[in-house]
């Protein structure tokens, strides 16, 4: 990783409306991004990841505070800043009587280097599986959200700014889409990343920022946030529960919040699964499933882990 | 202004033009058949002098005798309708300028490239300044292609003219639908906004110029119909004066909505 913040965000605030109607989307942010990371920016819907987005970009101005990146200022330095950068907006829309390709064409040129930009859009087409000669109404919503990627991506900006990127991309694109982050990353070039969705986080993130109501509660690197991770794991048996598993499983110091239902039992683990497969063994077990736990239960399991640490 | 935005917009929009401009070029060959025969025309007249003089002002003329010549016909009739079709145009103009996209969404894509604010607005101004301009340059030659071959005896540079005199209203009505789409930053309200100012302007000229007094002076110097005067060129009392005004006032107001453009939230 080169050294180096490519982002930074100094109190930067954003209010909505004024009086009793006041809503505050942003509050009191201070945030560094390093040049050649990763960075997960990660929190539940309505936390204020897009309107942090939406202000780096100068689309909306800050109620209060100040941003840079490269070092040049948000507001002052946006064009030289969107030269550098590439974009992919949540709720993405694109101009739906017009093909890919001429679309893909007109940022080109507006861009500047046109042919060589078009034609690294074609190879990110081609990787991506994206037909670019159909209209953008006739591209269904995963393709559309392709073919905003490669508008992103095929100046090879210096910085990535995505916004929920792989919603509605199916597993295999996606996979691709990992494998073009690393190689971002490889190539020394930074990726900002708002996301929901811990598991696209923690495969391809180094460090990671927990947004909540419009602040920002932690940055850590992604093996600390892993590290406070649990999961659910629910267990069918297929007769009645074996006799005394509910209180062997309580007094197991990885396993909480066991609850039964009838030959079922529910539980939150963390750690290893063989002190639990050894204790379910006496029992015939039907199915077993593990739930990768809700981003605001690992919000609160990090904290709550925080104060017992303290 | 790398112009790349004005090429794509022109590029996209020149169907635009060719329906409007055959539509309201239709409308003028309509009307030249009409004045292609005298009959009709005295016949009209006849019928105009019958009328109120409010009802006359509604037809876009001051003067029932405009109408005996078959120029004063194409210019009265023709003008004054297509001026009312044109301010649609230029509604629907002013929302494609940018609240249309920042509706849709597509401007967070716009305005994530190298291109500021304001050089998007100003070019996407230009460019539907000149779908404008070249719809009524269509329009006024259909209309004296038309005339000359059916063989209308009427002056052509007049009637050209006079039909090109109402590109500064439809820029006025293109430049403050924009302004109004940018301050309210709803569309709906925008549009209806829009069309009241169309709506208010061409009834104050016509109750401002039947009736006396003041306070109808000051409604019909408030209608920007009354700078218009497309009857000017067929009684050589054309007054520069009056576009500058227009123009004046298209000036004024895509400085507002520029302004107000760069200096707020965008998409919300």
């Amino acid at each position: 990783m080169a050294s180096g913040s490519i982002i930074e965000m100094r109190g930067l605030s954003k209010t909505y409306g004024s009086g009793a109607k006041q809503t505050v989307a942003l509050r009191d942010l201070d945030l560094s991004v390093e040049r050649g990371e990763i960075f997960g920016y990660l929190g539940p819907n309505g936390a204020g990841k897009t309107t942090t987005i939406r202000l780096l970009l100068d689309l909306i101005r800050p109620s209060q505070g100040s941003a840079t990146i490269f070092g040049l200022d948000i507001r002052a330095d946006s064009v030289e800043i969107h030269r550098r950068i590439g974009f992919f907006p949540a709720e993405l829309s694109l101009w739906e009587g017009r093909t890919g390709d001429q679309i893909i064409h007109y940022v080109a040129s507006v861009r500047g280097d046109a042919r060589g930009i078009v034609k690294h859009a074609d190879e990110l087409a081609e990787r991506l599986d994206l037909d670019t000669t159909k209209k953008v109404r006739d591209l269904s919503s995963g393709n559309k959200r392709k073919l905003g990627l490669v508008i992103a991506m095929m100046h090879s900006p210096e910085l990535l700014i995505l916004d929920e990127p792989t919603g509605g991309l199916d597993p295999l694109v996606q996979q691709t889409f990992h494998s073009m982050m690393d190689e971002y990353r490889d190539k020394g070039k930074t990726v900002f990343l708002s996301s929901h969705v811990l598991s696209e986080v923690q495969a391809i993130c180094d460090r990671v920022g927990i947004l909540r109501d419009g602040e920002l509660k932690a940055v850590e690197s992604v093996e600390k946030i892993t590290n406070v991770e649990f999961t659910w794991v629910d267990v069918s048996f297929r007769d009645a529960l074996p006799a005394g598993l509910q209180q062997q499983l309580e007094s197991m110091p990885s396993i909480t919040d066991v609850s039964t239902n009838g030959a079922r039992v529910r539980m939150r683990m963390i750690g290893d699964f063989d002190p639990l497969l050894r204790a379910i063994s006496s029992g015939y077990v039907k199915s077993l499933h593990v739930e990768e736990p809700t981003l605001e239960e690992i919000f609160l399991a990090y904290y709550s882990g925080d104060k017992e640490a303290s | 202004m790398s112009g790349i935005v004005i090429g794509n917009t022109l590029r996209t929009s020149w169907k635009q033009i060719l329906y409007w401009g055959l539509g309201l070029g239709a409308l003028g060959l309509y009307i030249d058949f009409i004045a292609s025969s005298p009959d009709i025309i005295s016949g009209y007249a006849e019928l105009f002098k019958t009328m109120p003089p409010a009802l006359l002002q509604a037809f876009g003329a001051s003067d029932v005798a405009i109408f005996t010549s078959p120029e004063g016909w194409i210019v009265s009739i023709f003008v004054s309708e297509a001026a009312i079709f044109l301010s649609v145009f230029a509604v629907m103009a002013g929302l494609n300028i940018t609240a249309n996209d920042e509706r849709s969404g597509v401007m967070d894509v716009i305005l994530s490239l190298p291109i500021s604010r304001a050089a998007y607005m100003l070019e996407r101004w230009i460019a539907y300044a000149l779908i404008g301009l070249a719809i009524i340059l269509v329009t006024a030659v259909i209309t004296v292609a038309g005339m000359l071959a059916m063989n209308i005896d009427a002056p052509s540079d007049v009637i050209f003219a006079s039909i090109l005199n109402l590109y500064p209203s439809a820029l006025l009505v293109m430049t403050v639908t924009s302004l109004l789409a940018t301050v309210m930053r709803r569309r709906a309200l925008a549009i209806g906004l829009s069309a009241a100012f169309v709506i208010v302007s061409y009834l104050f000229n016509a109750i401002g110029a039947a009736a006396g007094g003041a306070a109808a002076d000051l409604m019909e110097r408030l209608s920007y119909f009354s700078y218009v005067h497309g009857e000017a060129f067929v009684l050589g009392t054309y007054d520069p004066a009056n576009t500058l005004l227009l123009l004046l006032a298209v000036l004024v107001g895509f400085g507002l909505s520029l302004k107000m453009f760069v200096s707020r939230d965008i998409g919300i």
